[in-house]
């Protein structure tokens, strides 16, 4: 057969050649594209960056949890969170009553391939987690998590101390409470007995580094993040767009299904979607940073996202008014899933104050009343529009030490208790001006320091509002964020409105906020309770335990009792997901793990060109 | 003129230095703490101190201005000497462990390539996220510029079509009704019309995406930007409309015009050859007053539609009490500001050859 291909010229068959080989990159890159599972989302802010030692905000550091692997982490479908081991071979148990803590890595584990590995395979070692933990307190790194190795273990502070003497950190010199036993082996002696300690290691900034990374990126370590996780950093618009793809020298990672309930209808999907298969099962991974609600709400019922986590509250209502499924979410099949975080919000009383703190009956009771004519009701229901619940003591739900039978009834709102008690202790009208004195007949005006956004304006218009309720002026002020935060950390407030969420899921974490010794730190209340501080201090030393839940029933009861809190609210988040994402489950201290996701494909190209 | 020029660049060294010195004066003792934000959840008074000494925050006013005036003039800074300053680990070989095995050789291709210079100085950085200030600045003005030049440009030439129109239709019911609408269109808030704007044509009709950039510039041109440059144009017309008009209107009560119409020059030629090109000069004026703000870009459209430029650069860098960027955009506002009064300056020249330099 004759096909005349020798007679073309030479041109003509080079055009040919080129069509041809044209031709295939496009049918092999049309292939791709039709394999390529790739999962869209938005973020509702920034992101700072990578540096797991350098970071603190969940957005940068729920990305980093796919680039880095912690040595234990939470259990996916345990309720409450459960630690389980990641890269460690196990999760260890306390040795020398809680004074040390031994991991040891499973070996095999590789960092993602980088030219500062010099073409090599990477092997994590015991090494790089002592690198880590030491970058913690480098002056140089600035670490927002810097407190966490604070006076805690054996030897480090004298190793900050003995550098800065120095005049330099010097990564080489050991610290006598962070020994590496063997290649996969590390230690920990603590200075004195804290089960917590083990949570640190499941946080997702707790992760070993490679050094060689940090000193082959030294300017800019916020934008290589060379871990062993699931996934790499592709590509980095900063604030804009951050796309992630499949590391390839990951090992792979399974769905443990043991701790699933039967009757979650989310872990019972997830087991489907993952049960059985080598985990990451997505591509790649696109996101979009969007700090206005409106376009990340509409980016979502436009297709352009999977799915829309922590949805606005204002655009809950329109695809589950009055909570039932809209025709839009019925039509789309979307699937909504609610979640109360791990976090708290109140108001504190400055103790050092002369008006709002104190110690003494009086004290106290002012405090008490003012608790009870504040309507929590109302900031549930109009502030953040049925999207919370008021907390009923100051662990939240889903944290170990929380008691689903605490229930303060001194929290509740009501004014004619307030009243009375305000009566009993002598602040009444001394100058028949139509305001409550001071017992001592001076004008009691109270103040309520905000930050200068909506939110906080409309809890300091309800403060407002119930004072008056029960005669007492109060003042506001709208202060920007470093003013709110410093007038805090000084004292320099007599009122203000602050939240937490749990870095770990232990309801230490949260009771810390009002241990005496971490005023000018965390305990912006300035509370300085003997007793309580006793109690803390005992917890501390324990295992999680019934005799632990006790002290922290006890510590709750201090709290009530005194009053350093107005306790606010535990705010429920709506998270709506498109019918392709499979496997979703929200994590209440994980931000996103990509690995347990699945997309179908073809239902997504399908909705999409619809 | 070359003169003139060399003068008014001459002039511009003690604006600027004004301009830094307010700057300077109203961060430091307005601008509130960043070292508090930066220590993050739970701080202690070390890191507290700590963050101040590298930031520089802990040393006299006039070093930091000193310091500031260095930056300014070379995009660099120079670190703080302290322990704290060295922000590279050692790039020693660490000793080899032969029990754990855990020699990491630092000295790799990427090292020698990417590695500081060790003389103590560096582009100045963000306090946040580290990156380099002047690198935020060029890359955050493309997406800017490439919403606010054809805004800029589609504004003034529609505005000024459209006022010499309503100008020559003067007290018509044309020119009235038009009138209204401008001043109806003036009174809503740019934000409401991004609302709606982004929910209708976005999301009901489908026709554009409510968010998004890319890399290539003209996906970004025809897909992600029509809706942003609609919108600003559409709100930036009517005023811009109304001022034109009252311009043409000064120029069409003039002798010269009315002497142009006696001597039988077509209307055409009256309102575009004379009418428009002496009311170029306050409407090239208030180009002039415009044209900076395009080099910041609208705060309200980069962040409801998600453009990574430079006006939500600065919105992000304000909440995170982020100076070093904030200062550097105030300083550049200023500098660019500058620049472009002098070119103005200098065009009234080719607008109208009466003109002159002295």
């Amino acid at each position: 057969m004759n096909l005349n291909i020798p007679t073309l010229n030479c041109a003509k068959r080079a055009i040919a050649a080129l069509a041809l080989i044209l031709a295939s990159i496009f049918l092999v890159s049309l292939a791709q594209a039709g394999e390529l599972k790739t999962l869209k989302i938005a973020f509702r802010n920034a992101e700072t960056g990578f540096d797991p030692q350098r970071i603190e905000d969940r957005y940068s550091v729920g990305i980093s949890e796919n680039f880095f692997e912690t040595l234990i982490t939470y259990d996916w479908l345990a309720r409450p969170a459960k630690l389980v081991p990641l890269a460690a071979e196990k999760v260890p148990e306390g040795e020398e009553g809680g004074t040390r803590f031994t991991f040891r890595i499973k070996p095999g584990i590789l960092f993602a391939d980088d030219p500062a590995f010099n073409g090599k395979k990477r092997e994590l070692v015991a090494r790089d987690m002592e690198y880590a933990i030491k970058r913690f307190r480098d002056p140089a790194n600035r670490s927002p998590y810097a407190w966490l190795f604070i006076d805690r273990i054996v030897g480090f502070d004298e190793y900050v101390e003995a550098a800065k003497k120095a005049n330099k950190y010097d990564y080489e010199k050991s610290i006598p409470g962070v020994q590496v036993l063997d290649k996969y082996t590390i230690s920990f002696k603590l200075k004195q007995a804290d089960y917590n300690f083990l949570y640190f290691f499941a946080m997702p900034i707790v992760v070993p580094v490679a050094r060689e990374i940090i000193a082959a990126y030294a300017s800019d370590t916020m934008a290589h993040p060379v871990g062993t996780g699931p996934y790499i950093l592709k590509e980095w618009t900063r604030r804009s767009k951050i796309v992630l793809e499949r590391n390839t020298n990951y090992r792979g990672h399974q769905l443990d299904p043991q701790y699933a309930k039967p009757n979650d209808p989310f872990d019972q999907a997830a087991i489907k979607a993952l049960a059985g298969k080598t985990l990451p099962l997505i591509d790649r991974i696109e996101i979009s940073p969007i700090e206005e609600e409106q376009p990340r709400f509409l980016a979502f019922v436009n297709l352009e996202h999977d799915y829309i986590e922590e949805t606005p509250p204002n655009f809950v209502s329109q695809l589950l008014p009055l909570g039932k499924p809209s025709p839009v979410m019925l039509k789309r099949h979307l699937l909504v899933q609610q979640t109360d975080e791990p976090e708290i919000t109140w108001d504190a009383f400055n103790m050092e104050d002369k008006i709002v703190g104190g110690y003494k009956p009086e004290n106290v009771a002012f405090r008490r009343a003012l608790v009870l004519a504040h309507d929590r009701g109302s900031e549930v229901n109009i502030i953040r529009k049925g999207q919370a619940v008021a907390t009923k003591s100051a662990i939240p739900p889903g944290v170990v030490g929380y008691d689903p039978n605490f229930y303060a009834v001194d929290q509740d709102y009501d004014l004619s208790r307030a009243k009375a008690l305000l009566d009993t202790y002598g602040y009444v009208d001394k100058d028949g001006d139509g305001w409550r004195d001071m017992p001592d007949g001076s004008p009691l005006i109270l103040t309520f320091k905000y930050r200068a956004e909506v939110e906080g304006r409309q809890i300091a218009e309800l403060w407002v509002k119930s004072m008056t309720a029960i005669g007492i002026r109060m003042q506001t002020t709208a202060v920007q964020f470093a003013d709110l935060l410093r007038d805090r950390k000084i004292g320099k407030f007599q009122m203000s409105n602050l939240a937490w969420t749990a870095d770990y899921p232990d309801g230490q974490n949260f009771l810390q906020l009002l241990y005496g010794p971490n005023v000018d730190e965390s305990n912006d209340a300035r509370f300085k309770l003997p007793e309580y501080d006793r109690l803390y201090s005992q917890a501390l030393k324990l295992p999680d335990s019934p005799e632990r839940n006790k002290i922290y029933r006890d510590m709750n009861r201090l709290i009530v009792a005194y009053a350093p809190w107005r306790l606010g609210v535990n705010r429920t988040f709506s998270h709506f997901i498109n019918p392709w994402v499979l496997g979703y489950k929200k994590h209440p201290i994980l931000y996103t793990a990509f690995k347990y996701l699945d997309i179908d494909t073809a239902a997504q190209q399908a909705a999409q060109q619809k | 003129m070359g003169a003139y020029v060399l003068r008014r660049l001459w002039q511009m060294i003690p604006t600027l230095a004004g301009v830094m010195l307010l700057i300077f004066v109203l961060f430091n003792w307005v601008g509130g703490d960043p070292s508090l934000v930066l220590a993050g959840k739970i701080t202690n008074k070390e890191q507290i101190e700590n963050i101040k000494k590298q930031l520089g925050v802990d040393q006299p006013a006039y070093v930091q201005l000193g310091y500031f005036a260095f930056e300014v003039a070379t995009g660099f800074t120079c670190t703080w000497k302290s322990f704290t300053d060295n922000p590279d680990p050692p790039k020693t070989d660490p000793k080899v462990d032969p029990k754990t095995d855990a020699k990491t050789d630092t000295k790799t291709d990427a090292t020698k390539a990417t590695a500081q210079p060790k003389s103590g100085c560096q582009a100045v950085r963000s306090w946040a996220t580290n990156e380099e200030v002047p690198k935020i600045l060029t890359t955050r003005i493309v997406p800017t510029l490439t919403i606010m030049i054809p805004v800029l440009i589609l504004e003034t030439f529609l505005g000024v079509i459209l006022a010499i129109g309503v100008a020559y239709v003067r007290g018509s019911l044309t020119d009235r009704m038009i009138m209204m609408v401008c001043t109806v269109a003036m009174s809503v808030s740019f934000l409401v019309y991004i609302i709606v704007a982004q929910y209708i044509f976005g999301f009901q009709l489908g026709w554009f995406p409510v968010q998004g950039w890319s890399d290539s510039f003209w996906k970004n041109i025809t897909y992600y930007a029509p809706l942003p440059i609609m919108l600003a144009v559409f709100v930036g017309l009517a005023p811009a409309l109304r001022l034109y008009r009252s311009f043409f209107l000064d120029e069409i009560n003039n002798d010269y015009v009315r002497t142009a119409r006696a001597k039988g020059v077509s209307e055409k030629t009256v309102m575009l050859k004379h009418v428009l090109r002496n009311a170029m000069i306050p409407i090239l004026t208030n180009i002039g007053i415009a044209l900076p703000g395009i080099f910041v870009g609208s705060f309200l459209l980069e962040t409801f539609f998600s453009i990574p430029g430079l006006g939500r650069e600065i919105l992000v860098a304000v909440n995170r009490s982020d100076f070093p960027v904030i200062k550097a955009a105030t300083v550049y506002l200023a500098m660019v500001t500058m620049i472009i009064n002098l070119l103005v300056d200098v065009l009234y020249k080719a607008v109208d050859p009466r003109v002159t330099f002295k």
